[in-house]
């Protein structure tokens, strides 16, 4: 029941927000709906049972019989993270959005529709309802960079909904094969998640079919993470995008894409062609190693910080490749932890990234680099918590992204030494933009041209300090997490066949 | 033989007839309470027909001899003329409320409405045909409706040019039927029908015929004209109700010809529809009239539709799937559309309420700023145009899923593919007017909306929405209605 409560608590909060008349009720509905909802992914994650795997709070409705589409839903250790986060972001975003003076109701409800998309995603175990999900982010997203976004606006938000809707319809022509080819073999239709991903496994399906399948359902994840070449409605959907747009873009969306490679690739990969490991790690070597190159060159501040998203997220790709490839069991299961917490810890880095750059572009009515300068003297509270968060970004011990990426590195480099060795390359690379930027933003003689500038508000400092807070604090001790994912990723190493394959 | 299920159209043909009569003694102040009385009619026939849903009724003897039956798939083409003509008779309310000939309006879109159910009811080509016409010579006189106004003369003019030529190549391929099977009767056509040269130029001349109807490329020229031209509430009418017809002959028709003649019209079907939904999207795309792109849209998704005759004619085993997905379609799209027309009609209302020299006011750059300007018609507006796009979780979503599922089914793949891409590519040209209304600059104040447009469009929305979210029953609707057709 407690999914379900989580979707319901939130669609009744959008809908209540949207009526709203004022500010002050809207942004209140806001914040109690988004914290119950948190509060209700709190403790099922203090209920998890890892020995249960799927059937974790896994609630089973028929919906529409004929053609085989039920109310299904429950989550595992890479999914309920993902919840978690989810409801995290959110909460925090309406905190942080508590100053919204432009259409305060519209702006709450579309954050709470946005909160509610995701977690729906996350949760899913029926392909029609997925879907439903999945396609439901599109439309809060697009208004959000529509109504509150930058003078490109049009550009990019049309941009972002049709890029991203031909990706995932590519992914429902995967779906609908899927299901097609199981209902001929067995006579029984229906998009249930787990039944289609065994049927995948079990049933004899031609190899063209096989092959389509995986690569449909690849391309949509692969434009959702986003990986390159096919990334460019990121960077412009961010620079539009509000800084709360941005955050939940960032830090919830994009994990789309990595989830699905766990939740669906992982267990079709053995059986579909070996080459697709490659594949996937060549599309995540490429994101790591274009996304500092692209970062270093950025004059604007927020489209840098777009681009280290993409670099990001192609280590996920890596340590999904990785993972499955032959090797000792140990390493893989390492590397597959570790992306699993790298969808976790980015989401968090993230949201403290473009919070600070929606502090910076509200208090100075700027984001170019080159027009900043000597912030931190005028907003040392401020300056503390961005360099954390971009300390994090860089992969600084004990924070949480050390964590994430460590445990990738480490465990990928025995079965793919050479990609990882490349992919170091960007290590250098990543910290030299992170600390040029902060260095020529923050630090150096203060720009007077930017006038008498204030210390942050209190509302935007709540929000940065508690996710610098669980930066930190899951930098040093990331075990409740990193033990959940890891039995999770355990159980997805043993379906693989024993000691991985050869790609 | 039980011939209280004929009751809908009798009271349909009933209520036109009484309204035209009681127009004339009434005065001009009293005429709007006509509208009422054709609402309540039309509602009454729909419940009769909601309830008599499963029926199945040959009247085989005396006096109609088989030429109307009543089967799932009639009765299902029955309840989307009669909601579509529901949704334009409430908004024709506010369009014609004030206009001196307002019995002869709706005496005319009942015709038009019974001419369509009569159609849906055929089971003779006789009786199809004098159904069609029925309908067709009604719609010519409302898309004319607006006298004074010279496009929708034009459009009147060119619907009727072109619509006579379609009724003439239709009625010789009717003939050269009669000539090969020896009966005007579907039953025993689809009996005793052999592939000969002489059937199948008759069924080359219907298909032409049916699809001027149902706006196939080549066959399409005449629709955008017409849609942009006539007054709203008429393309309303057009585009959602009138093109159905043309499916609902089509189906009749086509399907038992394609298993019965065993004819390998998989290619040139196929041709078609990827043509008409290609055509029909990409023209779209540069439209500045929100009528004349939701026209071309209207082309494209008739070439949705017409995908489930490529899988039927390809597939057996997806066959009956393929056909309850082309007939989910055709009610989402009818009641999507419907209302978008309707809301054309609404926006038309709030830019000459705030300038009464407007022209040109279905272009597009009145659509900047609706949502502040009339913030529930923009809203409504917003949904119907999502619901046409395919965006979850409305009606046009599910029908989209079960319609393109059909091709994968019939292992079409390529056509699913270009079936999703189209569908994608349309998101923009409906995204488009959403945006104008949501981030546009308000041109003029907040005016109070027409409380009959609204109506009309909360009711669309509400059955894309509830159609959308527990598409369990009108799914097993539309699957019954596939399997009157099949053997």
């Amino acid at each position: 029941m407690y999914i379900s409560a989580i979707l319901l608590v939130l669609l009744v909060g959008s809908i209540i927000t949207f009526m709203t008349r004022t500010r002050e009720q809207a942004r209140l509905v806001a914040l109690i709906s988004s914290w119950i909802a948190l509060l209700i992914s709190v403790v099922m994650f203090l209920n998890y049972d890892a020995a249960k795997g799927l059937d974790n709070f896994r609630e089973f409705y028929t919906w529409i019989p004929s053609i085989g589409i039920n109310y299904h839903v429950g989550v595992d250790g890479v999914a309920l993270p993902m919840v978690l986060l989810t409801t995290l972001v959110s909460a925090f975003c309406a905190i942080y959005a508590w100053g919204e003076n432009k259409r305060p109701n519209q702006f709450f409800a579309l954050l709470l529709l946005m909160d509610l998309a995701l977690t729906g995603v996350f949760v899913s175990l029926d392909f029609f309802l997925f879907f439903i999900f999945w396609e439901l982010t599109l439309i809060p997203m697009f208004f959000l960079i529509g109504i509150w976004g930058g003078p490109r606006k049009d550009y990019s938000a049309i941009k972002f909904i049709i890029y991203t809707h031909v990706g995932s319809v590519v992914m429902l022509l995967g779906i609908f094969a899927m299901y097609t080819v199981h209902g001929n073999a067995t006579g029984v239709y229906t998009f249930d998640i787990p039944t289609l991903l065994n049927a995948y496994n079990t049933l004899a399906i031609s190899s063209f079919w096989r092959n389509f399948i995986f690569a449909a359902l690849l391309f949509g994840f692969l434009v959702k993470m986003p990986a390159v070449p096919f990334h460019t409605w990121l960077p412009d959907a961010h620079v539009e995008a509000p800084t709360v747009g941005s955050i939940i873009l960032a830090g919830v969306l994009l994990k789309m894409g990595g989830y699905g490679l766990f939740r669906f690739l992982i267990p079709m990969i053995p059986n579909a062609a070996p080459v697709f490991i490659y594949i996937i790690a060549i599309f995540g070597l490429i994101s790591i190693l274009y996304s500092p190159i692209a970062a270093l060159a950025q004059p604007d501040l927020k489209k840098l910080v777009a681009f280290s998203s993409i670099g990001h997220m192609g280590f996920i790709s890596l340590g999904v490749a990785a993972s499955i490839a032959s090797g000792n069991e140990i390493p893989r299961i390492f590397a597959q932890s570790g992306a699993m917490f790298q969808l976790f810890a980015h989401g968090i880095i993230t949201c403290v990234l473009f919070g600070a750059c929606g502090v910076i572009e509200h208090h100075t009515g700027t984001r170019i680099i080159q027009d900043l300068g000597g912030l931190a003297k005028k907003m040392p509270k401020f300056t503390f918590l961005m360099v954390i968060g971009f300390f994090a970004s860089m992969g600084f011990p004990g924070m949480i992204g050390f964590v994430a990426e460590f445990s990738i590195l480490a465990g990928s480099y025995p079965q793919l030494p050479i990609l990882i060795i490349l992919a170091m390359i960007s290590i250098p690379l990543t910290a030299a933009y992170h600390l040029w930027a902060l260095q020529r933003a923050m630090f150096g003689p203060y720009n007077e041209h930017l006038g008498d500038v204030h210390e942050i508000t209190w509302y935007e400092f709540t929000a940065l300090a508690a996710w610098v807070l669980l930066i930190i604090a899951l930098g040093i001790y990331p075990m409740p997490l990193f033990d959940m994912m890891q039995a999770t990723a355990t159980d997805f190493i043993h379906i693989l066949p024993a000691g991985g394959i050869v790609p | 033989m039980n011939y209280a299920l004929l009751m809908p159209q009798l009271i349909v043909i009933g209520v036109a007839t009484a309204v035209i009569l009681i127009g004339l003694f009434m005065k001009q102040e009293q005429k709007k309470a006509l509208a009422y009385i054709s609402i309540v009619g039309l509602v009454v026939a729909l419940l009769l027909t909601l309830i008599n849903f499963d029926a199945m009724e040959a009247y085989a003897g005396p006096p109609l001899y088989g030429a109307i039956v009543v089967d799932s798939l009639g009765q299902f083409f029955n309840m989307l003329f009669l909601i579509v003509a529901i949704l334009v008779c409430i908004a024709s309310m506010n369009y014609y409320g004030k206009n001196p000939n307002q019995d002869e309006y709706y005496s005319l879109l009942l015709f038009a409405t019974a001419g369509m159910m009569v159609v849906a009811m055929a089971n003779d080509l006789v009786t199809l045909f004098v159904g069609f016409e029925l309908a067709t010579l009604s719609t010519y006189a409302l898309a004319g409706f607006d006298r004074r106004d010279k496009r929708s003369i034009e459009a009147a003019m060119k619907y009727f040019v072109i619509g006579a030529l379609s009724s003439a190549i239709m009625l010789f391929g009717m003939s050269f039927i009669y000539g090969a099977a020896g009966s005007t009767n579907l039953e025993v056509i689809s009996l005793s029908l052999v592939s000969s040269p002489i059937a199948i130029l008759g069924m080359v001349l219907l298909l032409g015929g049916f699809g001027f109807k149902m706006a196939l490329v080549p066959f399409h020229m005449w629709a955008p004209d017409t849609y942009e031209g006539a007054p709203s509430v008429v393309s309303a009418l057009l585009a959602s109700a009138s093109k159905k017809m043309g499916f609902i002959a089509a189906f009749r028709v086509f399907i038992f010809a394609l298993i019965a003649l065993k004819m390998e019209w998989y290619l040139p079907l196929a041709i078609i529809a990827v043509i008409t939904m290609t055509l029909g999207n990409v023209v779209a795309l540069t439209q500045k009239s929100v009528k004349r792109m939701l026209a071309y849209s209207s082309i494209a998704h008739a070439g949705y539709i017409a995908i489930a005759f490529v899988v039927v004619s390809r597939s057996a085993s997806a066959a009956e799937f393929a056909i309850a997905g082309g007939i989910l379609h055709a009610l989402s799209h009818a009641i999507a559309t419907a209302g978008a027309f309707i809301a054309t009609a609404a926006v038309a209302y709030v830019v000459l309420s705030n300038n009464k020299d407007a022209k040109d006011v279905d272009s597009i750059d009145n659509y900047d700023g609706l949502g502040k300007t009339a913030p529930l018609t923009a809203l409504l507006m917003a949904i119907l145009l999502l619901s046409l796009a395919g965006i979850p979780p409305t009606f046009g979503f599910y029908s989209k899923f079960v319609l393109f599922l059909s091709a994968i089914r019939g292992d079409l793949l390529w056509l699913a593919i270009v079936c999703v891409l189209n569908s994608a590519l349309s998101v923009y040209y409906y995204v488009k007017v959403i945006m104008r209304m949501y981030w546009g600059d308000p041109k003029g104040e907040k005016i109070k909306e027409p409380s009959e447009y609204i109506l009309a469009l909360i009711l669309a929305v509400i059955g894309i929405a509830i159609l959308g979210i527990y598409p369990e029953p009108v799914y097993n609707w539309a699957l019954g209605a596939a399997e009157v057709l099949l053997p």
